[in-house]
């Protein structure tokens, strides 16, 4: 049987078949054979959620721009699938083309979250590629990755050949050059391991020995060769308007989770929140121009045909013209029937003006993200926003006409206390009642308040990188009291399931030895672990167990001022003195300014030029 | 004035469903810049209808839009703009002009017809020798799927025309808004009578979408 029947016999019993079936508008099959290099970008997770990732859009644009260079995409099948393509003897294939990931030249994962990371493992697996590096041969793809989670590379060390690490627009394509020029010149793998290792912001982790102490702690990581360097620096894009965004997105048939055309208007934020690894691993923050941005929605308009803008960005409020930005979007799609949304709404941001604009549209559900129930903790966190911030705000959008309203908060942040939870309720009940002080001929019906809590996961490159995750005992606990605490009317609430956090935080900062737990539970069944359904904690425990790896170790420890923590051979740009101050200050309840207040001297002010609030002084 | 126009649901994208469909249909309009009239409200969307929604799975070759426009454009400049504005596998082949008046689609439709591709060749031999001997038959009894249950119908009076050949069926089927004989219902009816127990898949293709003209023949929908 041919290739053809095979697939449309797993489609045809498949579920969601279009999920597999590509095709989609503004896609690009290139001629195979006559394409020099052939890169294969994969997401480790479904195809409703690559799709909805920006990075995927932005890169597979740039690829298959170039004259050279092709750009196909992989996602990770559902389990019905997997089956389906056991039965069928079917690999992983293109959704363009219909190609086995094993034979593209390059194959890269873009890593947006840890509990993803068994998802690249099968993915290889199905398509073919020997899932360790030092197991691939002549004839294997050079496996890359990206991604904020390439931070801190070590947990994947066994299976990526190289890391990008950070902005990836331009190291991208000097990553397909050197690769290329293997092809072209039959290099062995290693010369071209050698090579990439040369490129800014590139490491290759095959060519690093890490050695640990006796109690488990990072010893050394040393490079093994002169082509690495002792210290990766991440890749920045100095100036967005000159860098490549894509002017069409491919539109998908079926509805993804973003659904919608996304403006980056700038990337970074200067808010310095303490639990925020975005907002150190973006920095500095660079903003699009206006006339950039209103030039790109309007092509990206033209060539999408979606009905929804929505400005991206760490901190949208915090755009340096955003009134003059919306109003302009918003006379020049009226006529199209297209609207603007604003999803990471900061509440501090002065916007008034701007929501009575959006809804004269459309109206969506307002989400605000206070993140602690208390002035004490988010001075802790240096989330610089107020009760009186955040009540004005809402009292803004019942007043105009909403009626909806989402609160994000973390439970488990350092030195919480009840009280801190007690304030989570206190928050909502102000909330509530600031709906009902609106007049009722005035208000939309149907209030309807969702509070979230999810589980704080210390982070690599925050102040808090330092810090113990609760116990998921702890967790527990907490959210007993939450749920007791928070059984308002009006008001609904959330919670995350702490086993996922725990395990995310043991991958967040995971050295080298965390490749055997991931490469054991994988073996023993775990994948699509992010999916309430597939996720297999009780595996996951005993894969830990069957490492003699502790996974409280990585999750639950208070790490000390001297310790060697397995990502700092990377550069951030942001010094770990720096981080350390911040820790300090946090336990001290001291608050820091915003960047664009004053230089805090967080490091990127050594790199000449790269921050426009940078004091070549320093602090 | 409206535009009905006719459009390809390719095979590769025969598992989107008619929703995904109308969605894509809608994106493709905005696309093409062409002045088509919205409806009022909260979220406007854009006049257009269809004349038969086509199952997941099944692909359709002359599948209908009926689209209205808020200027007049020719239907030259139509399928240009629509050309370019959707994918591959949706690309449109004809459109006609006609007044606002001009009766809606669906209440016009009579009948379909089907290229129905035998996958297990094995089968398509008794299967089109079945044919004459079903035909003969007085009644063809069917089970016909409905929201909540399966109903036993006769399909006899709902086939227009069936015939066979290589590993193909052919077969012009009645189609209206009040009944139809789906595909799948007649296969599974000519396996019966073929005495084929084994499943038997089949590639569903809608060639044509048909009314009645004045003379009481089966024409194209769209030349009504």
């Amino acid at each position: 049987m041919n290739l053809n029947d095979k697939i449309e016999r797993a489609l045809e019993k498949v579920q969601k078949a279009p999920r597999y079936t590509g095709g989609e508008m503004n896609t690009t099959v290139k001629d195979w054979d006559s394409c020099p290099l052939r890169f294969g970008f994969c997401f480790p997770d479904t195809y409703e959620v690559g799709m909805s990732h920006l990075g995927l859009k932005i890169l597979y644009g740039l690829i298959n721009r170039e004259s050279w260079s092709l750009c196909e995409r992989f996602f990770m099948p559902w389990t019905d699938m997997m089956a389906l393509m056991e039965e069928e003897e079917l690999p992983l294939l293109s959704m363009e083309s219909r190609h086995p990931l094993n034979a593209f030249d390059v194959i890269g994962f873009t890593l947006q979250y840890e509990m993803s990371y068994s998802n690249i493992l099968a993915m290889m697996k199905m398509g073919g590629v020997p899932l360790e590096a030092r197991e691939r041969g002549e004839r294997d793809p050079i496996v890359v990755a990206g991604g904020p989670c390439a931070f801190n590379p070590e947990p994947l060390a066994d299976f990526i050949d190289a890391f990008m690490i950070g902005d990836g627009e331009d190291v991208m394509t000097e990553l397909n050059r050197v690769i290329l020029e293997r092809k072209e010149k039959g290099l062995s793998r290693e010369e071209c391991l050698k090579n990439l290792a040369k490129l800014e912001g590139v490491y290759v982790p095959s060519l690093y020995r890490v050695t640990y102490h006796e109690n488990g702690t990072v010893a050394a990581v040393e490079p093994t060769c002169p082509e690495a360097p002792a210290s990766i620096r991440k890749r920045v894009v100095t100036d967005l308007n000159s860098t490549y965004y894509p002017e069409e997105f491919p539109v998908p048939y079926t509805e993804v989770i973003f659904d919608r055309i996304m403006l980056e208007i700038m990337r970074g934020c200067t808010r310095g929140c303490r639990f925020c690894q975005a907002g150190i691993l973006y920095r500095p923050v660079r903003e699009r121009s206006l006339e950039k941005l209103v030039d790109l929605a309007e092509k990206l308009q033209a060539s999408t045909g979606y009905e929804e803008i929505s400005l991206s960005s760490l901190s949208s409020g915090d755009y340096s013209c955003l009134p003059e930005l919306i109003r302009e979007l918003m006379k020049r799609m009226k006529e199209k029937r297209v609207s603007i949304s604003l999803p990471s709404l900061r509440i501090d941001s002065v916007l008034k003006e701007s929501l009575e604009e959006t809804q004269q549209v459309r109206k969506t559900s307002l989400t605000f993200a206070p993140e602690a129930g208390t002035q004490r903790m988010r001075d802790v966190i240096n989330k610089g926003v107020t009760e009186e911030d955040l009540l004005e705000k809402v009292r803004d959008a019942f007043e105009g006409g909403w009626s909806s309203v989402k609160l994000y908060f973390m439970s488990g942040l350092p030195t919480e206390t009840t009280e801190d939870l007690d304030g989570i309720a206190d928050l909502a009940r102000k909330v509530v009642a600031e709906y009902f002080n609106v007049p009722k001929a005035q208000r939309a019906r149907g209030l309807r308040v969702t509070v979230s809590t999810s589980v704080f996961v210390p982070k690599p490159f925050t102040p808090f990188q330092w810090a113990a995750q609760d116990t998921i005992e702890t967790v527990l606990a907490k959210q007993e009291h939450l749920k007791q605490v928070l059984n308002i009317k009006g008001v609904t609430f959330h919670w995350h399931e702490p086993y996922v956090s725990f395990l995310e935080a043991c991958f967040a900062r995971g050295d080298r030895r965390m490749g055997a737990v991931l490469k054991k539970a994988y073996e023993k069944g775990c994948i699509l672990d992010g999916w309430n359904e597939t996720f297999r904690f009780d595996r996951w425990m005993e894969a830990f167990r069957e490492c003699g790896l502790d996974p409280a170790f990585y999750a639950n420890r208070e790490r000390t001022k001297d310790e060697l923590l397995p990502w700092d051979h990377i550069d951030s740009g942001v010094t770990k003195a720096f981080l350390w101050r911040e820790k300090e200050k946090s336990e001290r309840t001291e608050t820091t300014k915003d960047c664009r207040k004053g230089c805090n001297g967080c490091g990127l002010q050594r790199w000449k030029g790269v921050c426009a609030y940078a004091n070549a002084g320093g602090v | 004035m409206r535009m009905l126009a006719v459009f390809e649901k390719g095979e590769r994208i025969r598992h989107i469903g008619h929703l995904d469909i109308q969605r894509s249909v809608q994106r493709g309009l905005r696309r093409s810049g062409l002045p088509v009239a919205y409806s009022n409200g909260f979220n406007p969307h854009i006049l257009v209808t269809f004349a038969s929604a086509l199952s997941t799975g099944a692909c359709g070759k002359r599948e209908i839009m009926d689209v209205t426009m808020a200027e007049d454009v020719s239907e030259a400049v139509f399928l240009e703009k629509m050309n370019k504005a959707m994918p591959p596998e949706m690309q449109l082949s004809e459109a006609r002009a006609v007044d606002r008046k001009h009766s809606s689609l669906p209440p016009l439709l009579r009948a379909a017809r089907y290229d129905l591709t035998i996958r297990e060749e094995q089968y398509a031999g008794k299967l089109i020798e079945a044919i004459p001997k079903m035909m003969a038959r007085e009644t063809i009894p069917a089970m016909r799927k409905t929201k909540t249950a399966l109903k036993e119908c006769d399909i006899k009076p709902l086939i227009y025309d069936l015939k066979g050949e290589g590993n193909h069926l052919y077969a012009t089927l009645v189609l209206t808004e009040r009944e139809a004989c789906k595909p799948g219902m007649l296969t599974e009816a000519l396996c019966r009578e073929a005495g084929i127990t084994d499943e038997v898949r089949v590639l569903i293709c809608r060639e044509a979408l048909l009314g009645e003209n004045e003379q009481g023949m089966l024409v194209p929908l769209e030349i009504l």
